[in-house]
């Protein structure tokens, strides 16, 4: 199916949000918002769920901190005991400081990991980078996206026109 | 004017004065401060910055020559002996690993306070957490004796049949930088993310898109991807404040577990970790004061910052203060001829005693002058006493390390520690091989988070708006 990308921006949040409503209403769904700094209301506008992210760093640090413990306790107890001065081979209160270790890197990495996978980064070519005037993003403008079928590509813009954008661009998929 | 809205007048002047210079000069638009703030980047590279290079480029080389040095004739280019096994090599070490918590402290846990006057400075701070632990991890590795078998300290499965002692703190210690270096490069690098998108987008050569579009991964400021940084970035650095908390304690614990006089005692983890956010802090504003003359950022990182600063390292230093004074008499409650020894003879009469006395006069005296608000407004005051609270914290590692050890149990075994001109030149190395990246980092990646700095303004004109509401309505 050849899809199409309309990107429209706009002078506020209000604006924005209004705009991204109106889109879902008529049933266009692949809608995005782009900023310079995290806005408030647009999660709302886009009908955007709660991130994940706080789940996969509990299951990682959580993984993290168990495989430390078992394995200080399999390496120094189970494979290899160790007598230092006559302590227990199994000694947890010496296991305590890198099972917390542990259990910090590896819920760290899984957050990183996670952000990057979710946010579908890295991607360096993107469609809507093919707008020169997208660069504003970045720096102070706000951007609305829709990815929609060819057909109605035209509605679309227009639609955006009508409810406010500075500038509306249409990309093509493919067309370079 | 009815009483209630003197009282109002009264109340917001009260908060003037209470809240001290803005923590953002005027209101900058997100174009205008996007331009200030990577200004330094763009522009045409600074003849300074250029001298400054290369002195520290020739420091790197000798740090790394002094290593190679080591490496070929071993351990005994240093001055170590025995007793005095440790000496700069951990030193230094300490001191490293200390001055990068201020970074994390900045970055994180004023973050999680909701503190205003972090977001200017943590870009900075966090790039000098990252360079000072770099400095610090090449210490524990250059001290093995054989350093090419450094990879024996991590648990991997060997022909040798055997796994580390994890009941040895050396072995937490190794799990506590490298979890704490990787942290800090994560933490700095998704802060990083919406700044090289923006560097990306706003480059005029083929060559900087090319360079800053590969590092911002392609970031394109999408709402899908805000939901997830920003809660991605809250919990790094709530995992950041427990973590940089644990290292120094850690640190601490190579020590404070052996049964060394002067070593030997409970309260080493807390007092350290105040150490290292006191000499932190001192790294943080000899760096900052200087950079952001250069770079004019007096609007961005203003007076309050650095007045805050200044009011942060004075409350760790009397926490650290607090530490000597107790350790000294806990050395005298517990009647322990051995501990006495150490506080009252080896370091404040023995042969290393003027080195104690300028601990004590850099750590516990010069801060005091922190308490008057002349001392923390004048920047070059302030920066001179930032510097004597390095030299002050790099002696306390001295004297906790070769003091305690340079008198061993037996006079017999007594022996003074001098420093080689190898271990002076690792020390004089590492502070410019911290240089050589920290200007490398002022010239690519701008030294101010310009992302979050926008975010500050919206809140701040909010409140302002918010302010402004209420007190119309209080009014009519």
């Amino acid at each position: 199916m050849a899809t199409s990308w309309v990107l429209a921006e706009y002078g506020d949040e209000a604006a924005l949000c209004a705009a991204a409503r109106r889109l879902r209403a008529l049933g266009h769904k692949r809608l995005d918002a782009y900023s310079p700094v995290p806005l408030h209301d647009v999660d709302a506008a886009l009908g955007l769920r709660r991130s994940p992210v706080p789940l996969i760093a509990l299951v990682g640090g959580v993984s993290g901190a168990a495989a430390g413990y078992l394995m200080q306790w399999w390496m120094n107890a189970v494979d290899f005991p160790i007598n230092v001065a006559n302590r227990g081979f199994h000694s947890p209160p010496t296991n305590i400081p890198i099972t917390f270790e542990t259990g910090i890197l590896v819920a760290s990495l899984s957050i990183v990991i996670g952000l990057i996978v979710l946010a579908g980064l890295p991607r360096p070519h993107h469609p809507v980078f093919e707008v020169e005037g997208f660069r504003t993003a970045s720096m102070d403008a706000l951007w609305l996206s829709a990815e929609v079928k060819r057909e109605d590509e035209e509605a679309v813009a227009r639609e955006m026109e009508k409810s406010g954008a500075l500038q509306v661009s249409r990309v093509p998929e493919g067309s370079r | 004017m009815s009483v209630e809205t003197r009282q109002m007048a009264t109340e917001s002047a009260l908060a003037d004065l209470l809240e001290g210079p803005p923590v953002l000069v005027g209101s900058p638009e997100d174009r205008k401060l996007s331009e200030d703030i990577f200004r330094p980047v763009w522009e045409q590279t600074r003849r300074g910055w250029l001298a400054l290079f290369g002195i520290t480029l020739g420091l790197t080389g000798l740090l790394f020559s002094a290593i190679a040095y080591t490496f070929a004739k071993g351990i005994g280019a240093w001055g170590n002996n025995i007793p005095v096994a440790w000496a700069y090599d951990i030193i230094n070490f300490v001191w490293w690993i200390g001055i990068g918590h201020a970074g994390t402290l900045i970055s994180a846990i004023l973050l999680l306070f909701q503190q205003k006057w972090r977001t200017s400075i943590n870009r900075m701070a966090e790039a000098m957490t990252l360079f000072a632990v770099i400095q610090a991890l090449l210490f524990p590795m250059i001290h093995l004796g054989r350093p090419w078998f450094f990879f024996w300290l991590f648990p991997y499965p060997s022909t040798l049949g055997v796994w580390p002692n994890f009941k040895s703190p050396l072995l937490w210690d190794v799990f506590a930088v490298s979890t704490y270096f990787t942290v800090s490069l994560l933490f700095w690098y998704v802060g990083l993310l919406p700044d090289l998108a923006a560097l990306r987008d706003a480059s005029k050569s083929k060559a900087a898109r090319v360079a800053y579009g590969i590092f911002a991964l392609g970031w394109r400021g999408s709402a899908r991807a805000w939901r997830h940084y920003r809660i991605a970035y809250l919990l790094l650095a709530g995992l950041a404040t427990p973590l940089v908390l644990s290292v120094h304690t850690i640190v601490s614990f190579d020590f404070a577990v052996s049964q060394l006089p002067g070593w030997h005692t409970t309260i080493f983890p807390p007092y350290f970790v105040a150490g290292a956010i006191f000499s932190g802090f001192a790294m943080v504003l000899t760096l900052m004061i200087p950079a952001r003359k250069v770079f004019r950022f007096e609007h961005v990182i203003t007076q309050r910052h650095l007045d805050n600063m200044a009011k942060v390292m004075l409350a760790t230093g009397l926490m650290v203060s607090y530490g000597y004074l107790v350790e000294t008499f806990i050395a005298w409650y517990s009647g322990n001829p051995f501990e006495s020894f150490v506080f009252f003879n080896t370091r404040a009469r023995g042969p290393y005693a003027p080195i104690y006395w300028l601990m004590i006069t850099c750590n516990v005296v010069v801060p005091q002058v922190l308490w008057w608000r002349k001392a923390r407004d004048n920047t070059i005051f302030l920066w001179f006493v930032s510097i004597l609270v390095n030299v002050g914290m790099w002696t306390e590692r001295f004297v906790i390390i070769v003091t305690s050890l340079h008198r061993d149990f037996l006079p017999s075994s007594w022996a003074m520690y001098r420093p080689t001109i190898v271990d002076w030149s690792i020390l004089v190395g590492t502070i410019g091989f911290f240089g050589f990246l920290f200007l490398l980092f002022l010239r690519f990646v701008p030294a101010v988070a310009a992302s979050e700095v926008k975010e500050l303004r919206r809140e701040l004109e909010h409140e302002r708006h918010q302010q402004s509401h209420d007190q119309a309505a209080h009014g009519s």
